[in-house]
């Protein structure tokens, strides 16, 4: 798994890309709890992530509850089609605010 | 005015004189507060009295009735009385007296003294002691259809008698009563509609109770029953003896209404009675039969099977009267039919033995027993033809890998997602040899062309390359992408979990995935070499704030349709058995 990370407006936007699984998740978590130390909200832009699993999907859900400790916005964006069946089976995907783009989610930030 | 008695005349209400006598604002006024009064009340008898004694009151007379057509029309009966004397529940036959006249002739009636009408009857008059001068009478009609009528008494002036504008304000009054007798004839009828509806719902859920719960997993008998009513004319049922057989039986009553019902229930109990304490299936069924002939509603018969399991051996002991043939699906994949060897139950005297009810005697040996009613092998499929003997042998067939109860909702699911009305209940009860070592054998034996065996390190930068293993056999199988992906995902928190898991405190080990093909069916065994994990722990959860570890294992369940933690064959480490049926991709299949 690779990342990049954007700021606009004042918001972290993190792009993954590749598979996070129990061997990236970590990372993936570390990069998330960071952002929310740099800036307040954050827009994760799933839309290159081919695979995700129940430990990738807890670095998220770890995420959102440190957003909603520090009143920030945490949001994910251009859903991968493998990440939203993972959300739909983990009945997660209502548990998130998502964005069809990144672009979206920017617009309807607070 | 030659037909008409002396001191009586005949108002047909359509062409009564309006010239003379106009309705004035001050009678809207009245209408207007009496619809207003009635329009709250939706008891009849309720309605009823109130209608009159506004109707009195407005119209100022000493008394009145008010009398509804009952027994078929063919007398009216007072409902209502008000005044000095209680008339209530006197019947005049319709055509007779003032009253009975004025609604056969669907007229309006004013008599201005009785003493001059020979209509009238004098037999009220004699027992009471009340003096009747004048009487105002008129039918009440909703709709074209005649209710009844009122009749009031003695206006209250001086000579007591009634006028024309009387009359009319009479009549204007008895349509707004009739409207509103007419609504709280059709609100009592609709609370009774909902006290059966409720009585109904309540008597389903008695039945409904009269079937076994579902047992705890695993258990060698399941069943299933689909009404295609609110009742149902079918049944099953099991239970475990205190020897450890199991008794099971299903039923079918002929018949769809609520007396099959009935029947249904009474069988049921039959059956769960005296078979703890009869345990011959057919001495059972015998006696069965002699209560049901007992109490024979004639017509109505049941047909049913009832059997003994031994879960230690795999006998079977199994008695039909009249009941479609059940089904042993044996361990080499072929059906044996079971045709019964007496009538059904209830209609003659019925001996166990060669010459009445047999017992037939059978080893599941590995297999599994389908008993179900005809509402399955002749319930349509989604193009109109019926689903028979044939069609349900494959349906299991192709699931024999899948759990009992998936194999029966997947016949279930196959007749009632039809988007036809069905007309018959859908019943099914499956009886399975559950011993281990059968069970295992089959697995050895059953589980198809081997497609890949993968050992890797279980760690987590190891996993990636599994899951292109699974991908790739996925593919192989000819698995549709949707299905593959979640596979993927379901094999991939499996492996996830011996790295997270089996293997701690830094031991390091090896894991092996294998996968099996067999006719639609994907089987995977994974298997590690670490201690043996408390397999009471291994339990899919579902915390609000979520942990990984239950998600994972809530994504299996929910992908995989069989999902077992089997001990290890060689003794060390676990073995995960995960068993999926996938739709073949057409251009893959050749």
């Amino acid at each position: 798994m690779k990342h990049e990370i954007l700021e606009k407006q004042g918001t972290s936007i993190v792009m993954f890309k590749g598979e996070i699984d129990l061997e990236s998740s970590p990372a993936a978590r570390e990069t998330l709890l960071k952002c929310f130390e740099h800036t307040g909200n954050v827009i994760v832009d799933l839309s290159e992530v081919s695979y995700i699993d129940s430990s990738g999907v807890a670095s998220l859900v770890e995420a959102l509850q440190a957003s909603r400790k520090n009143g920030s916005q945490f949001t994910l964006a251009a859903v991968s089609e493998p990440t939203r069946r993972v959300l739909e089976l983990a009945r997660l995907d209502k548990v998130f605010t998502l964005y069809d783009s990144v672009d979206e989610a920017l617009e309807n930030q607070a | 005015m030659a037909n008409i008695p002396p001191g009586g005349e005949r108002r047909n209400s359509h062409s009564f004189d309006r010239r003379k006598t106009t309705i004035s604002t001050g009678h809207l006024e009245l209408l207007s507060k009496m619809s207003g009064h009635l329009a709250v009340t939706l008891n009849l008898d309720e309605t009823i009295q109130k209608a009159l004694d506004l109707i009195v009151k407005f119209v100022k007379a000493e008394g009145g009735a008010l009398f509804l057509l009952e027994e078929k029309l063919a007398t009216l009966v007072c409902k209502a009385s008000a005044g000095p004397v209680d008339i209530r529940g006197i019947r005049v036959k319709a055509g007779e007296g003032i009253v009975g006249q004025c609604v056969a002739e669907n007229t309006s009636r004013i008599t201005r003294d009785v003493q001059q009408d020979p209509n009238f009857d004098h037999s009220v008059d004699k027992s009471t002691g009340f003096q009747t001068r004048s009487i105002l009478c008129t039918p009440m009609t909703v709709h074209e259809q005649t209710l009844g009528a009122i009749e009031l008494v003695n206006k209250r002036t001086a000579d007591g008698l009634f006028s024309d504008a009387d009359l009319l304000m009479l009549q204007t009054l008895a349509s707004a009563a009739a409207l509103a007798i007419h609504n709280a004839h059709m609100a009592e009828e609709l609370v009774e509609q909902e006290r059966f509806s409720r009585e109904l719902e309540l008597a389903t859920e008695m039945q409904r109770s009269l079937l076994p719960d579902a047992p705890a997993d695993p258990f060698p008998v399941s069943g299933f029953n689909l009404p295609a009513n609110e009742m149902s004319g079918d049944f099953y049922d099991f239970f475990e003896l205190e020897d450890g057989r199991i008794y099971f039986s299903l039923g079918d009553v002929s018949g769809k209404g609520m007396d099959a019902a009935l029947l249904m229930s009474k069988t049921a109990s039959l059956f769960r009675c005296l078979g703890k304490t009869i345990h011959e299936p057919n001495t059972l069924l015998v006696t069965i039969n002699r209560e049901l002939c007992e109490t024979a509603i004639h017509g109505m018969f049941v047909t049913m099977v009832c059997g003994l399991l031994d879960p230690e051996t795999g006998a079977v002991k199994l008695a039909n009267a009249g009941h479609e043939p059940p089904l042993i699906h044996a361990r080499d994949g072929t059906f044996t039919a079971l045709p019964a060897s007496a009538p059904p139950l209830g209609i003659m005297s019925l001996q166990a033995g060669d010459t009445g009810i047999r017992d037939e005697e059978f080893n599941l040996d590995g297999g599994a027993l389908y008993i179900f009613t005809d509402g399955v092998t002749e319930g349509c499929l989604e193009d109109g033809s019926r689903l028979e003997q044939a069609g349900f042998q494959d349906i299991i067939r192709e699931r024999s890998e899948l759990p009992a109860a998936a194999r029966l909702e997947a016949v279930v699911s196959i007749l009632s997602d039809t988007g036809r009305k069905r007309h018959d209940d859908i019943t099914l009860l499956v009886v399975e040899d559950t011993r281990p070592e059968r069970h295992n054998n089959e697995a050895n034996n059953g589980r198809g062309m081997i497609i890949a065996r993968y050992t890797f390190p279980a760690r987590a930068d190891a996993l990636q390359a599994v899951r292109d293993v699974v991908n790739n056999a996925c593919e192989t199988c000819g698995c549709a992408t949707e299905a593959a992906t979640d596979i993927v995902i379901a094999v991939g928190e499996a492996c996830q979990n011996v790295v997270r898991h089996a293997y701690r405190d830094n031991e390091e080990g090896d894991a092996t995935l294998e996968i099996y093909c067999k006719g639609g069916i994907l089987e995977f065994r994974l298997q590690d070499s670490a201690h043996p994990v408390d397999r009471e722990k291994i339990k899919p959860k579902w915390p609000k704030e979520l942990g990984p570890g239950g998600l994972g294992v809530c994504l299996i369940h929910d992908i995989m349709d069989k999902v077992d933690y089997l001990p290890a064959p060689e003794g060390q480490g676990n073995l995960l058995r995960m068993v999926k049926s996938i739709k073949r991709n057409d251009n893959n299949e050749t």
